[in-house]
């Protein structure tokens, strides 16, 4: 089974979903974030979804499951290039997706993480030092 | 030309008269298909002519909705609010109701839904020309305003845009 | 090449489910629903084929071009052997869960569509039919 590949930019890793994913790919992505996170210390992630035609429950618990996840492991995520067609149908199918941060491109979404990683590090009251 | 001598002529003339008048109903209905096509076309053209979305500051949208709104111009003008969002790249959208006479619940449900589209797309939505009956009316229909931000005027909506982006306006030195 | 009228699809693996959404989306398009209609429409027929897959052990769905006259539409109808559900209502109400603790997400699907219609009894099968109008 292919996955999707995952690219480091610094310390956020990039996510561009590209392909129609079925369950289990889905699933597979979920875990290789969350391991990466951990592996290359990241604090951001960036997932871009805008060549999705298509978001349904299964997926949309996929994306809210890497939020909550890495944010566990110390990271944040966000979420960008959801079409409107898409966004439209998840309120009507009712996917609880609130407490994920997103962004309307890859720009605004980066400019977001750096806020968010520094505002992470405000919160300890001292810069993490990356040993 | 006389049809006895000629047997097989009056076959021919029937077949030819009814391929003729096929030929009539088809272009017939030709022509209503691309009427009704026209009308189509006029109609969603004045819906969007009627509910202009306006792009008054980089990255900041205002859809000013005037007069009675119906579920299904509703949905449209919504529809085309988020493209707009999309194309414009714009964070923030306000949608002013100060010309919507009364909103009942199913326009609230739509509004609140755009509220909802637009962030998961990655913007904000703010609501203004919300007046005391509206809020009133909102409250007692039981409608959720939970997380969504309102503001009672416009202008009050383009200064928490402003903010939102950053943006600080100052007076210039005083021309006397 | 417009598709085949009606086209029946196994519904076995995720992968099928996958296929579903392309078929859907095929059709919709030719039947020119609205971009927003596609999408309800493909992610309703998503939920429904997981739903066939998961919980109902495999099976089919069928999807047909169809028209009343006037409009045109596209008809789906999901079809499994197996559990079947208990209780109709309480699945259809947002947030039941069965079995994995998931849900069947049959309310979220039938606000995206305009037809449904749930026919299930327990140790038989399940079916169900929606549809979306131009």
């Amino acid at each position: 089974m292919e996955r999707i590949p995952i690219l480091k930019l610094g310390d956020v890793l990039l996510v561009s979903i590209q392909v129609d994913m079925h369950d289990r790919l889905a699933m597979a992505l979920q875990d290789d974030v969350t391991n990466r996170v951990v592996k290359d210390r990241a604090k951001g992630v960036l997932i871009d979804i805008s060549s999705l035609e298509m978001v349904d429950s299964f997926i949309g618990r996929m994306l809210g499951g890497i939020a909550k996840m890495t944010r566990a492991l110390g990271a944040e995520t966000v979420v960008v290039g959801m079409r409107p067609a898409v966004a439209i149908t998840i309120v009507e199918l009712g996917v609880a997706l609130e407490h994920i941060h997103t962004a309307l491109n890859v720009d605004q979404g980066l400019k977001q993480l750096r806020d968010l990683i520094a505002a992470g590090r405000d919160d300890d009251g001292h810069a993490q030092r990356q040993s | 030309m006389r049809l006895a001598s000629q047997p097989g002529a009056l076959n021919d003339l029937i077949a030819t008269n009814n391929l003729l008048d096929q030929l009539g109903l088809h272009t017939l209905e030709v022509f209503q298909k691309s009427q009704d096509a026209v009308i189509r076309r006029q109609q969603a053209e004045m819906l969007e002519l009627s509910t202009p979305v306006v792009k008054i500051w980089d990255g900041i949208l205002v859809l000013p909705l005037i007069g009675t709104l119906d579920s299904a111009r509703t949905q449209v003008v919504m529809e085309n609010l988020l493209q707009a969002i999309v194309e414009t790249e714009s964070a923030v959208a306000i949608i002013d109701i100060t010309g919507v006479p009364t909103v009942d619940t199913l326009v609230a449900q739509h509004l609140l839904k755009t509220v909802a589209a637009t962030r998961l797309m990655g913007a904000q939505c703010v609501i203004s020309g919300i007046r005391p009956q509206i809020a009133q009316t909102m409250v007692h229909l039981g409608v959720a305003f939970g997380d969504v931000v309102t503001k009672s005027s416009l202008a009050d909506a383009l200064a928490f845009a402003f903010r939102q982006r950053g943006i600080l306006i100052s007076r210039g030195p005083d021309r006397t | 090449m417009p598709s085949a009228n009606p086209e029946v699809l196994p519904l076995r693996s995720s992968e099928d489910v996958v296929a579903l959404r392309h078929a859907v989306r095929r059709r919709s398009i030719e039947v020119k629903l609205s971009l927003v209609d596609q999408t309800k429409l493909v992610t309703a027929a998503s939920e429904l084929g997981r739903n066939t897959v998961d919980y109902g052990g495999g099976g089919t769905v069928q999807i047909e071009t169809v028209s009343n006259g006037a409009r045109m539409g596209i008809r789906l109808i999901f079809e499994d052997h197996g559990p079947g559900i208990p209780d109709i209502e309480l699945a259809l109400r947002d947030g039941y869960t069965t079995g994995g603790g998931l849900g069947l997400g049959l309310g979220g699907a039938r606000r995206l569509v305009n037809e449904f219609h749930i026919e299930s009894t327990v140790g038989v099968g399940t079916r169900v039919l929606i549809a979306r109008w131009r």
